[in-house]
């Protein structure tokens, strides 16, 4: 029983970032859209905690998003466009969108 | 088979419509029999305040929806400890009866139980 939580807020505004990484499963997977991709930013402190928890769970951002923002992702990111957005929120047993 | 829905209630209760669009979403399950669930997590807490005063910004009282959660049926009640301690505040001290979860693994746990989950 696995959940993608999907993040589109900045990391820099407020704490869900914080929050869903404390209950973040290890079959779960987050998915970043939105100014939530700024957690990707280089040398940043969101940057680091996503980092600390690298291989533990998927990580996911929205390929559309991440290019707005000229950011340079990690390797270890998967980038996804919309289809695989569609499919990821198929493939979970429970979307949680962190409104 | 009704599928089931957990809502995470995130927002204090004066920082918008989050907390009172949550509750009812909650009480209006209760009301058509849905197994339905609801966390109070991060600045959610500060709706289970015993000592509020909404009058003061021209709101209504969301305590009295809180209490109506058990008379609509709604009994699964969660709060993360962490966040309550973080804040000053105990079970003990609430305005209504909740569960504490005291780890983050039980709200994974918790979470992994339900087909649906929404935060506000």
């Amino acid at each position: 029983m696995a959940t993608l939580h999907v993040l589109s807020h900045s990391p820099f505004a407020d704490s869900r970032l914080t929050s869903c990484l404390r209950l973040l499963g290890s079959k779960d997977a987050l998915l970043l859209c939105g100014d939530a991709t700024y957690a990707l930013t280089q040398a940043t402190a969101p940057l680091e905690a996503l980092e600390s928890r690298a291989g533990a769970f998927e990580l996911y951002a929205l390929q559309e998003d991440v290019h707005a923002r000229n950011l340079t992702i990690p390797a270890w990111v998967k980038c996804v466009d919309y289809p695989e957005f569609v499919e990821l929120s198929i493939r979970y047993d429970r979307v949680n969108t962190w409104l | 088979m009704a599928k089931s829905l957990l809502v995470i209630s995130r927002q204090a209760p004066w920082s918008g419509l989050s907390a009172r669009e949550s509750l009812d979403i909650v009480l209006a399950g209760g009301a058509f029999d849905l197994p339905i669930g609801l966390l109070f997590m991060d600045d959610g807490v500060f709706q289970l305040s015993q000592t509020q005063g909404p009058a003061a910004v021209q709101q209504k009282d969301l305590t009295t929806n809180l209490k109506a959660l058990e008379m609509f049926g709604v009994e699964d009640v969660y709060a993360c400890g962490k966040s309550l301690a973080e804040r000053g505040m105990f079970p003990g001290n609430l305005n209504i009866n909740i569960k504490q979860l005291p780890q983050e693994q039980d709200i994974s746990e918790l979470i992994d139980r339900y087909d649906h989950v929404i935060t506000l």
